[in-house]
């Protein structure tokens, strides 16, 4: 018999949670809580855990249950904590830290089947929606195989399971994890999918997933810290010299003493600024992660490019809708051309030449001396601030010391130490306080260069601040004032960083390149299956553009098919043959047993088979015993046993019905 | 146990000593207190015509189980201490010289009994082992050329020690084989213990035993027992037990056709014990391992019980 530990108070053993599907339930709780881990607070993360940990020790000790009092304190202090943390029980992250306490609490209360199924449904729910914080190859795999302790606590609180033996629970839970994938991968390709996720809307538009359309000294911080990839670019011919790698992102205008802005120049509603080209263009697929912005990237300057990318007027690359997936496009620059009308709109002149009036007196008065000395020439003046970058002990260091209120007179007089933002910043105050009108631009510069795929990545530490000037005659000119700096200081806390170029060793460079390649498949072909990609699903078949009525058809003719298939195999499947009636009878009232939990080992003989279903089927007893005991004398009792007594019994067989008190 | 399952077919089971089977097990249980297993197997190894053996550490009652035995089955009972100087002739007897008469006159040694209690059989020499072996399996004892019938029933409880093994003679496999069971008494739970312990001493209790059965009733019962019917179904099952044994790999030698005939016999004496008069594949289970653990000859060092019981364990059962 199987001997199952109750908490005492339980009201029903029968429905009691057994150890180990408590145990396995636990680890269910675990792996999820670990797959929200990256983004819950460490302190958070770790006290979940702990009462997990705790929870598990308490029952496997003394085996009680935890009193309701003890379960809405916690539930009161999840919801504090989360609401502490976040400011907001709403939005993603916190939203998933609040599910994942839930979870815990839920854990406290499982002490019956129905509680555990339920938390294991909920685990799994709370497991998927991890996926909405990473989608990389990597994770989803990761988040797959967590599904497996919840797959194996299912099977453990199915019955006849070996009490204390895990593996064939997790043996059970790994076929149906397999034979899940067919279906999952019909359902990924077939399941009419909305134009724009769900969670899209929710992404908050922060630094932290790309480049803001702010820039502050030392806003870029994080981001040239952090080697997540932000996109990869495929060349249809050589890629251009590592010089000429600037991607334009966003081209800032307004300068508010502090920050710099798109301002209202950057979003007047005019046709893209006239671009004069001289030698090939160079023509490239864009492969942008998924950042929540509208703002798109391309060489420095795109000329054309494909219609998901519309051009702005300052020859930046725009999307209709903030990009929540991985989005594709495909641009043609010119990395040699001219910039801009012949000349200057005065209203954009004005804007460009606009100061905050009452900050940095300092860097206007050197401005002025500059502008007095040169005269009219203006490239001189550039040059000028260029050679101060370059001789007067600039560094560039990512621990850029904080700046006060003047910020670009602290920077330029006193701290002399930054990188892209600070010079890009101080240049063009500089610029335009010398009267040449001037821009901030941002993006990305550098990236690593793949040989073997032959693509350029981008990773978010390749962020980058530039500036551009007009020059008469010449249109807007990039300059770069970071490349001026002669001192670099390597921070000890950043990657590889964009601004001087890519960093880590030479043996485990080939291995990433063949990782990334891996990666960018699935960010292609997975990840980056949207609406439009399925509608085209059934383009080898002559239908250009699929509808939702037609995938749906599609999958209830595949998923007929599939039933269809199944049912045959199951039919023509050999069985074990019954040899005469009476055996096909008893096999038949096994059937009928089992469906109620009551599953007859291999081995195991018909008496105690009959024996433990009488015990498990109470209010069939009767009938039950009646019709084992006539199967047993039939069977052991006679070398032939009467065939009207055979007939009977298979008769009675067909009218049994077990039943059972389902609570 | 089979109480639930008596069935309505059972109808040509002699009532009369049945009862008093029953009666019988029932003392033997008091005496030997929570030993209800080993007690129904040592009365299915004696319906079943066979021969016991009981392998254990000392102390765990196996001599306690002879005499109750003995007592309570009206047996004559002689016990045999076997020691390395012990002779053949110590055993079945000699042949002397009768001054009256003038001739030789044979003096029957202690096997003339019906229960012979065999201790500690792996302490005498294999010479002696085998006489008292032959004597077992011929149910007759040749001395001088002349052969004497042994009386019936003839019931030997051999018994040895498995761990103390120095200056010992271990059974060869092919006599362990003359044993239609191998039994282990294990210890007591605590709650036997407890009776155990608080209990009247055990000798006397044995001593003051009534005798519920008679020889002829053990008899009557063996005939009863060999009259159980085995069905076609549960031959197939005992033979797909004995192909399993030969086929596996992890015995060297599997059980002879012998060991099947003990086997279905055992079994049916099981399902006389459980009042049936048809044997059920839970009967051959009951027996198999008490059966087949000491004929099993493993191919690795593994232990044989647990390789009868892994034997149990993969063949499957209509």
């Amino acid at each position: 018999m199987k001997h199952r530990r109750v908490p005492p108070g339980t009201r029903d053993e029968a429905w009691a949670l057994a150890t180990l599907p408590f145990n396995l339930l636990c680890l269910t709780v675990v792996c999820v809580l670990a797959a929200h881990a990256p983004h819950m607070p460490v302190w958070y993360t770790a006290a979940l855990f702990a009462i997990v940990l705790a929870r598990w020790w308490q029952r496997r000790q003394e085996h009680r249950r935890v009193s309701a009092w003890l379960r809405i304190v916690l539930l009161i202090a999840v919801l504090a904590a989360v609401i502490a943390v976040y400011g907001t029980p709403f939005g993603r992250e916190p939203g998933a830290a609040i599910v994942c306490g839930l979870l815990v609490v839920k854990l406290l209360e499982s002490e019956r089947l129905r509680d555990a199924r339920m938390t294991v449904g909920f685990a799994c729910f709370i497991l998927m929606s991890a996926l909405l914080f990473d989608q990389s190859l990597a994770f989803t795999v990761v988040v797959g195989l967590m599904l497996l302790p919840a797959l194996a606590t299912l099977r453990a609180l199915e019955p006849g399971l070996p009490e204390d033996r895990w593996l064939p629970a997790f043996k059970t839970g790994t076929v149906l994890l397999a034979a899940s994938l067919p279906a999952a991968l019909l359902g990924f390709l077939l399941i009419p999918r909305l134009a724009t996720p769900l969670w899209g809307a929710a992404g908050n538009g922060v630094a932290r997933t790309g480049i803001s359309d702010r820039m502050a000294p030392g806003d870029l911080h994080s981001l040239l810290t952090d080697n997540a990839v932000a996109m990869r670019i495929g060349f249809d011919g050589a890629p251009p010299p590592d010089s000429q790698r600037y991607f334009r992102g966003l081209v800032l205008w307004e300068f508010n003493g502090r920050a710099w802005l798109p301002g209202d120049a950057a979003k007047r509603p005019w046709p893209p600024a006239p671009v004069a080209t001289r030698g090939p263009l160079v023509h490239y697929d864009v492969t942008l992660l998924a950042s929540q912005q509208h703002w798109l990237f391309a060489l420095d300057v795109p000329v054309a490019a494909s219609e998901d990318a519309q051009m702005g007027p300052d020859r930046t690359l725009w999307s209709a809708k903030p990009v929540a997936q991985t989005l594709r496009y495909r641009v043609a620059s010119a990395t040699d051309y001219r910039l801009g009308p012949a000349t200057l709109d005065p209203r954009l002149r004005a804007a460009a030449l606009e100061l905050p009036a009452g900050f940095d007196p300092s860097a206007r008065a050197l401005a002025e001396r500059w502008r007095a000395a040169a005269g009219a020439d203006d490239i001189a003046v550039v040059r000028d601030a260029l050679e101060l970058f370059h001789d007067d002990g600039f560094v560039y260091d990512l621990d850029a010391p904080p700046l006060g209120r003047n910020s670009i007179d602290d920077f330029l007089f006193d701290t002399k130490t930054g990188f892209c933002e600070h010079y890009a910043s101080a240049f063009t105050f500089l610029m335009r306080a010398a009267g040449i009108p001037a821009r901030v631009v941002v993006g990305y510069q550098g990236g690593y260069w793949n040989a073997f795929a032959h693509y350029l990545l981008i990773r978010q530490s390749d962020a980058h601040a530039w500036s551009e000037v007009w020059l008469k005659g010449r249109g807007w000119v990039r300059v770069d004032p970071t490349a001026a700096v002669s001192r670099v200081i390597l921070a000890s806390t950043g990657g590889a960083m964009g601004d001087v170029g890519g960093g880590g060793t030479s043996w485990w460079l080939p291995w990433r390149d063949r990782l990334d390649i891996v990666n960018r498949w699935w960010g292609q072909t997975v990840v980056g299956f949207d609406a439009l990609k399925q509608s085209r699903l059934f383009t080898p078949f002559g239908i250009g553009h699929a509808t939702a009525q037609m995938l749906g058809i599609a999958l209830a003719i595949v998923v007929f098919l599939a039933l269809g298939l199944g049912a045959l195999l199951a039919a023509l499947r050999p069985r074990d043959k019954p040899r005469d009636a009476l055996a096909a009878a008893q096999q038949r009232l096994q059937r009928k047993l089992a469906r109620f939990g009551v599953v007859r080992g291999a081995t195991e003989g018909p008496q105690d088979f009959f024996a433990r279903g009488t015990a498990a089927l109470p209010d069939s007893a009767l009938t039950l015993r009646a019709l084992s005991t006539e199967y047993l004398v039939l069977r052991y009792a006679y070398a032939e046993p009467p065939p009207e007594r055979i007939r009977a019994f298979v008769r009675n067989v067909r009218h049994f019905r077990p039943r059972r008190v389902v609570k | 146990m089979d109480q639930h399952l008596a069935t309505a077919a059972a109808t040509s089971i002699d009532a009369m000593p049945h009862q008093r089977l029953d009666a019988a097990l029932a003392q033997v249980n008091e005496v030997l207190v929570g030993k209800n297993r080993a007690i129904r197997m040592a009365f299915a190894c004696l319906l079943a015509g066979g021969h016991l053996l009981v392998e254990d550490v000392p102390g765990v009652g196996k001599t306690t189980l002879a005499h109750a035995l003995a007592a309570t089955l009206g047996l004559t009972f002689r016990r045999i201490q076997f020691t390395s100087d012990l002779l053949p002739s110590d055993i079945v007897g000699v042949s002397v010289f009768d001054r009256d008469s003038g001739a030789f006159r044979f003096q029957p040694g202690p096997i003339f009994a019906q229960l012979l209690l065999a201790d500690e059989i792996n302490r005498a020499t294999p010479k002696t082992q085998s006489a008292l072996l032959e004597a077992m399996a011929e149910d007759q004892v040749t001395v001088d050329g002349a052969s004497r019938a042994l009386p019936q029933p003839f019931f030997v409880v051999a018994t040895q020690n498995p761990l103390d093994m120095a200056g010992t003679y271990p059974l060869p496999d092919s006599q362990l084989d003359r044993f239609m069971l191998r039994i282990s008494l294990d210890y007591p739970d605590p709650e036997a213990e407890r009776r155990l312990l608080t209990g009247e001493n055990r000798a006397e209790m044995t001593s003051q035993l009534a005798p519920r059965l008679s020889g002829a009733d053990i008899l009557a019962l063996r005939r009863q027992a060999h009259a159980i019917t085995a069905s076609p179904a549960l031959l197939d099952y005992v033979q797909a037990l004995l192909a399993a044994s030969r086929k596996h790999h992890d015995i060297r030698t599997g059980l002879s056709p012998r060991a099947g005939l003990a086997l279905l016999a055992c079994a049916r004496a099981w399902a006389l014990l459980g009042d049936r008069d048809y044997t059920l594949p839970e009967d051959v289970q009951a027996v198999f391992v008490a059966v087949a653990g000491h004929r099993l000859i493993p191919a690795r060092n593994l232990a044989r019980d647990a390789l009868a019981q892994a034997l149990l364990e993969t063949v499957a059962v209509e």
